[in-house]
């Protein structure tokens, strides 16, 4: 007999296999985010030229186009089952917690993928001097994580709501101003050869906490 | 009524004295006055954030709505004086320091309070049915009261970095005179005595409202 | 096998006006029983509160399966419901819903599962099709195969009869005969047909949400 928490992974798993076939299927969420990226970072590039030296601005901007990039695209995980109507399917085949790490996992593949485009071609083009990568990655993977765990709750939040992408952005940017704000300080600290401990602490701390709360508020989403 | 007139008159009397009473700080000159009207504006915003919240989980934890009209109820009048805050602050800055708005810490929290309050009543008024828009409003204040801290904790740290040249605000180091502090601390109460009036006179206003829809029906057909 | 569902002054209210006017029952053991009444007064309102899917705004209702009482977050893993409401994903074929449903729940023998809950509704020659390209008539038998994934031992069916052909009807009926003995199914129905095939009834009184007087 399976335990609990075997046949709770065993759903996981399904509903994150799920989401990416259907993703795959029609690709219309993962082709508009990244558009929707490199669009802005071409903008950004193309106004702002290569700012080499000036690594504040240039932690500002990697970190406002990752930010833009969610609040455009990691929505869309619930609002295409609210559009499809197959939310009560879902329901009855997973718990919400199941559903919610679920998307959450999904959710942050999508993000790695656009990070995986994006990040690179932003260095390139903007001219950007050399990161240390154990630092740059450890902020990048603590920062999206965070931007992951607070668009899957407010995006399963506002799915239920007649808002869509302005309402979204709207309810994400106060809860993920901790995380624009550590990113950014961090990202600047590890170019300019500074220590960038405690934006790492604080991310992974900010991460935990959102994650903690939005595990004991699923529950109390889809009640009806 | 008795205590309602009694609020007029402390409010009144405090106003008049902070003009005509309390001496004026050296360092603040002629915007001592101010002082008297933003602190306790950022306090009341403060607490009423900070029940609203409360409210939003005795709601989830007890599914009354009598918690939900506070909570929305709190963060209507918090609203108000958040914008009675910051723009008094903005003007106060003004005076003091030569520039509207600086992103020091003080400002960019009560600017972070802003956007939460813009948020959640955008929220609410994305969601037509009264137990839903409840719940999810309550999830989402969950979430934001999470963020707080860790606002909190981020915004001296960008803030040191980016201004190197702290502008140390001198409101906590006002060594008060006696008078000072009668005026402030009669204010700081009056303000509060009013958000409490003012919440408990909504939240009676929208139970009356509930209470004429359910009887309505049936009154209507009583007299067919 | 024992069940037994109960409900205690079971009311649903959506916003203004009255959706399920408080309502008691009890059901116990294996069999069908149809909820009549007119359009608004409450039926899937009743199978969504018994389904676990919306907490009511008033009284409460049971569910005990072999003596194991069944919370409302729970009723997922022994109900079945078939509803209007529910839909399906349309880039995904048949077999991939069900399976997807089927791996979900924890079914073991997942593909023999598919296959006979499949057969059961006349559905296997869409096996492999987009659910997006099944008619309205296919998708209602999709809905009744998803309820009957797993082999729950209650069924809440709200109009299962309904866009159904002729063969659609007799699988349906098929289906009732064959698991009536073992089963405990709520039928939602107007329709005087499916209405027969229960042995009780539940008429829902009561203005209902369309009623504005």
């Amino acid at each position: 007999m399976p335990s609990r928490a075997s046949r709770s992974l065993a759903a996981v798993w399904a509903i994150l296999r799920k989401e990416c076939r259907s993703e795959w299927r029609t690709r219309y969420g993962l082709n508009s985010a990244l558009l929707f990226a490199v669009t802005a970072l071409v903008a950004v590039s193309f106004g702002a030229g290569r700012l080499g030296d000036r690594v504040d601005v240039l932690a500002a901007m990697l970190w406002i186009v990752l930010l833009f990039a969610t609040l455009a695209s990691l929505s869309h995980a619930f609002v295409r089952e609210v559009e499809g109507q197959t939310l009560s399917m879902l329901r009855r085949v997973a718990s919400p917690t199941e559903i919610a790490i679920g998307k959450l996992l999904f959710n942050l593949l999508f993000l790695a993928v656009l990070e995986i485009v994006t990040v690179p071609l932003f260095l390139v083009l903007m001219g950007a001097p050399p990161p240390r990568w154990g630092t740059f990655l450890a902020l990048l993977a603590l920062g999206s994580l965070a931007l992951a765990v607070s668009s899957t709750l407010l995006g399963a939040l506002i799915a239920q709501s007649r808002g869509r992408g302005a309402l979204f952005a709207g309810v994400s940017f106060p809860v993920l101003l901790p995380v624009l704000a550590a990113a950014v300080s961090g990202t600047r600290a590890q170019w300019q050869q500074l220590p960038a401990g405690g934006e790492i602490r604080l991310l992974a701390a900010y991460g935990a906490a959102l994650m903690a709360a939005s595990l004991l508020l699923y529950d109390h989403l889809w009640e009806e | 009524m008795i205590l309602r007139g009694l609020l007029l008159v402390w409010i009144a009397a405090c106003i008049v004295l902070a003009f005509v009473w309390a001496p004026l700080v050296p360092v603040l000159a002629d915007t001592t006055r101010v002082l008297y009207f933003h602190i306790p504006s950022a306090w009341v915003t403060v607490l009423a954030l900070g029940w609203s919240m409360v409210a939003s989980l005795l709601y989830l934890r007890t599914r009354r709505i009598e918690f939900d009209d506070h909570a929305a109820t709190a963060a209507e009048l918090g609203l108000l004086f958040c914008i009675a805050a910051t723009v008094s602050g903005a003007f106060w800055a003004k005076a003091m320091w030569g520039a509207y708005w600086n992103w020091d810490p003080r400002e960019t929290s009560i600017f972070f309070l802003l956007l939460i309050y813009v948020a959640y009543l955008a929220l609410r008024s994305a969601i037509d049915e009264p137990t839903r828009r409840a719940r999810l409003a309550a999830i989402y204040s969950a979430i934001a009261f999470v963020s707080v801290p860790f606002l909190m904790f981020v915004v001296p740290r960008i803030y040191f970095s980016l201004h190197p040249d702290p502008l140390i605000n001198t409101r906590g180091k006002v060594d008060m005179d006696p008078r000072i502090r009668v005026v402030f601390y009669g204010m700081l109460l009056g303000f509060t005595a009013l958000f409490v009036w003012l919440l408990r006179l909504r939240v009676r206003l929208l139970r009356l409202e509930r209470a004429r829809v359910d009887i309505a029906p049936v009154a209507d057909r009583a007299l067919a | 096998m024992e069940i037994k569902l109960e409900g205690n002054g079971l009311g649903h209210r959506y916003g203004r006006g009255r959706g399920l006017e408080p309502l008691s029952f009890a059901l116990s053991g294996p069999g069908v029983v149809a909820v009549t009444g007119p359009n608004g007064s409450g039926k899937s309102t009743l199978l969504r509160i018994l389904a676990g899917l919306l907490r009511p705004s008033a009284g409460a209702s049971t569910l005990r399966v072999e003596r194991c009482e069944f919370e409302r977050a729970e009723r997922r893993k022994v109900t079945g419901w078939a509803s209007p409401d529910l839909h399906f994903y349309g880039e995904l074929t048949v077999r991939e819903n069900l399976e997807f449903a089927a791996e979900a729940r924890g079914l073991t023998g997942r593909s023999v599962a598919v296959r006979e809950v499949v057969g059961s509704v006349g559905l296997t020659s869409r096996l492999d099709d987009r659910a997006a390209a099944l008619s309205t008539g296919m998708h209602q038998r999709l809905r009744l195969a998803f309820a009957l994934l797993g082999s729950p031992p209650i069924l809440l069916l709200d109009e299962p009869g309904s866009h159904l052909d002729a063969a659609g009807k007799g699988h349906l009926v098929e289906v009732l005969t064959r698991v009536r003995a073992t089963t405990r199914v709520v039928l939602a129905t107007n329709d005087p047909g499916e209405r027969d095939l229960a042995e009780q009834s539940i008429a829902l009184a009561g203005r209902g949400l369309g009623d504005t007087a």
